[in-house]
Order: C-alpha cells, then sequence, then structure tokens
C-alpha cells in the first residue's frame, strides 16, 4: 500500500482498521500522523453533525398532528372498533388499561426503584397512601386514565415486574381476569374503587392485588388538603 | 427486563388485538425516532421547514410500510433510509426553488449557534456548506451509521466513487482546521 493509497482510506473512513492499512501505518510515520488528525477531526464532524442543527430552538410549525401520525391513530382506531366487535368485549374497562399501559412503554423497563417520597406523592394525587408498599416499587407515575389521575405503579415481585393501577373511581362488581396482548390481569373490587393488576405471569396476580388491596389507604381529609 | 412477551392469542379476535398492540409500539417507536429523523433530514435539505415536510412525508410512507419492519432494533436504519429516499424523491418531484447559500445561511443562522465551541460551529456551516454530493454520504455514515457498501446501494454508486467523495469532504473540512488538504491526486468517481 502506497501513502496515496493509505491517506485516501483514512481520508474516506478514519476509523477503518484493515491489516493492510494498519501495517503501512506502522511503518509510516506521515501517514499515522495523518489518521490521528483524521480521526481528530471525525469526533469534531460527529459532534457537529449530532448536535441537533435545530436543538431547543427549533420552530414546529403550527400544524395539527402529522398525517403519519392521524393515518396511524385511525388505523389503531379501526382495529379497536374491529376487536371490541370480534370479542364483544364487556369488560372494556380491563381493554383499556391494557391499553394504558402499551401506550406507556418507559414503565416496562425501570432501571432504578422509586423513591418513597415519589411513591407518596403519586398516591397523594388521588387522595391515597400506600402503608407498607407489599413490593419494592420500581415505578411510579401518576396518569390521566378515563377522567382521573390514578397511580400507575411497576413493583417487582419474585416473578419479576408487575403492574399496579389503582383506579378509585371505577367501581366494579367482582374480580375479572383477562388475557390480552400477553399479559395475564386481574381486576378486583377494592374498599376505594378497584385496583388493576397485571404481568406476563399470571401467577401471583391475586396475591399481589390481595396485598394492594390491604396496603392501598384513602387520605384523610386534612391530608389530602395538604 | 421488559414485562411484556411478544406471545399472542392464536384466534383471529387474538389476532386483531395482536396487531393493534403492535401498532401502537410501531407508532411510539417513530416518534422516538422523530428527532433523530429531523436532524438528518435538516443536514440533507439545509431548510427545516422542508426538513419537517420530508420526515412527514417519510414516516407516513414508513407506517404504510411497516410490516416490512421485522427487526425494531432495525428501525434507525430504516427510517433513515425512507428519509434518504424521500429528500431525493422530492428533488425528482419538482425542481426546488434555488436559493443562495448566503440566504439559506442567514435563514438557518438560529440552527447553527453553538453553545460553548466556536471550532463545531465553523464546522458545521463548513458541512453546511459542502455540496450535497458530499454532504449525502458524510451525513449517512457519520451521523447513520452506515458502511460505505451500504451508501453504494443506497446512492446508487460504486464503492469506490463512495470512499472518494468521502475522502473529498473531509478533505474539504481539514482546511478549516489549518490542515493542509491532501493532494487529490484520484482519477475521478468510477461509475456504477
Amino acid at each position: 500500500m502506497t501513502c496515496e493509497e493509505a491517506r485516501r482510506v483514512i481520508g474516506a473512513e478514519p476509523n477503518t482498521s484493515s491489516r493492510e492499512l494498519a501495517e503501512h501505518v506502522q511503518g509510516c510515520a506521515a501517514c499515522a500522523e495523518f489518521q490521528l488528525e483524521m480521526l481528530a477531526l471525525d469526533a469534531n464532524i460527529r459532534r457537529a453533525l449530532e448536535e441537533p442543527p435545530v436543538g431547543t430552538r427549533f420552530r414546529r410549525r403550527v400544524t395539527s398532528r402529522p398525517r403519519w401520525a392521524l393515518a396511524a391513530s385511525v388505523l389503531v382506531g379501526i382495529l379497536g372498533v374491529l376487536v371490541v366487535w370480534a370479542l364483544r368485549v364487556e369488560n372494556s374497562l380491563a381493554h383499556e388499561v391494557v391499553a394504558h399501559v402499551i401506550e406507556e412503554p418507559q414503565s416496562w423497563t425501570p432501571t432504578d426503584p422509586a423513591s418513597q417520597a415519589e411513591v407518596a406523592e403519586v398516591l397523594r394525587k388521588s387522595g391515597l397512601l400506600l402503608e407498607a408498599a407489599p413490593y419494592e416499587v420500581m415505578y411510579a407515575r401518576s396518569c390521566w386514565f378515563r377522567g382521573h389521575f390514578v397511580p400507575h405503579l411497576v413493583v417487582r415481585t419474585a416473578h419479576g415486574l408487575a403492574t399496579v393501577l389503582i383506579l378509585r373511581d371505577e367501581n366494579i362488581g367482582t374480580r375479572e381476569t383477562f388475557h390480552e396482548d400477553g399479559l395475564f390481569g386481574v381486576l378486583v373490587p377494592s374498599a376505594h374503587g378497584s385496583i388493576a393488576v397485571l404481568a406476563a405471569d399470571g401467577a401471583q396476580l391475586d396475591d399481589l392485588a390481595a396485598r394492594m388491596q390491604i396496603a392501598v389507604r384513602p387520605m384523610g381529609n386534612a391530608a389530602a388538603a395538604g | 427486563m421488559r414485562n411484556y412477551p411478544s406471545e399472542v392469542p392464536v384466534s383471529s379476535a387474538g389476532a386483531s388485538k395482536a396487531a393493534a398492540g403492535a401498532d401502537l409500539r410501531v407508532s411510539s417507536l417513530f416518534e422516538a425516532m422523530r428527532a433523530d429523523l429531523l436532524r438528518f433530514a435538516m443536514w440533507l435539505t439545509r431548510d427545516r421547514a422542508l426538513a419537517e415536510d420530508v420526515v412527514q412525508e417519510a414516516l407516513l410512507r414508513a407506517w404504510r410500510s411497516r410490516d416490512a419492519l421485522k427487526d425494531p432494533a432495525c428501525a434507525r436504519a430504516w427510517l433513515l433510509t425512507i428519509v434518504r429516499r424521500e429528500h431525493a424523491r422530492l428533488y425528482e418531484r419538482k425542481r426546488l426553488e434555488i436559493v443562495s447559500l448566503n440566504e439559506a445561511l442567514e435563514k438557518e443562522a438560529g440552527a447553527f449557534v453553538s453553545r460553548d465551541d466556536s471550532d463545531i460551529n465553523a464546522l458545521r456551516s463548513a458541512i453546511f456548506q459542502l455540496p450535497i454530493e458530499y454532504r449525502e454520504p458524510l451525513t449517512m455514515q457519520v451521523l447513520g451509521g452506515f458502511s460505505v457498501d451500504e451508501i453504494a446501494g443506497e446512492l446508487n454508486l460504486s464503492a469506490s466513487a463512495v470512499l472518494t467523495r468521502l475522502f473529498r469532504a473531509r478533505n474539504k473540512l481539514r482546511t478549516l482546521y489549518g490542515l493542509s488538504a491532501v493532494a487529490d491526486g484520484l482519477c475521478g468517481e468510477v461509475p456504477p
């Protein structure tokens, strides 16, 4: 390999590492220096390109939702109607619970446990308390669901992660189970609305639901006001 | 740990529900990629409004072809390719109004305000001024992570031609840093 050939290769792909080039660079100080220069330049090119040219100053044009999103939402809507028709779904609450969980993918892979303060704040927004959480809470968020903010928790159990939605404003008569989109779930009535528990493994849903029924309490008026 | 396996019920109704769930996931995936796509399109078009149009059309096209996306891990490269093709189509469909480079730079000046590094800012301006035949493969390689062969396939060029363009793009940018440009004794691009 000649110097000209080496520089052409390095100039086009500074990170390239063919054996032929490596051998040439090892024996050619000038080409070795050239490669170092190009690697440094390339790092800066990357920085220049990666920094969003529009950054925070990007002006979103005043339009309605993008067309692809509209198409997507229309299709999802149509599929939803078909699904409801096909299954004659009586338990639309379960379906909406599943849809809500699917639409919140960041809850699927929590990395750090939620702090007690975070969990308390999420429950406080719904006028609730969690007394002695039965499992470690990995994710806690107050979510808008059927016209109300509801606590959306993900807890780590011996069988893996499980999602808990505390539905204070959804009253159901009896325990109901469901299996949808690969999720097992149970809806149980509680003294304060109902509780939905979902997980990939249906083994211990009832146990978790029972523990949550006991642990969740309404706040006192004074506390709720605070 | 992912909480939701991909197993779906086998009934036709179950399949419909699974499809709805899959569509929701694809929709979320597209939305998550939108910023990356806009950045890429911006470097191709040099016009933020045009970049938005390109991305919007590309996402619409991607949505219609979403079944072709078998592996979500490939979504980024897949979508970047669609954006690039949409940008190319835009040029095929209509002759774009030609604006002077100075005008374009002035128009987008706010987009190139560097927070803390004047060198990077200068480099960004220099990339912005590169002709499309150099800017496109460079952006695809550095920002998109495409290999030379992939770029060659996309641009319908030979690998040798792509290497030449990448070399020349970087050679032009070298001078910005006070580095001497390498003698370009290349024989020109080999037609695909």
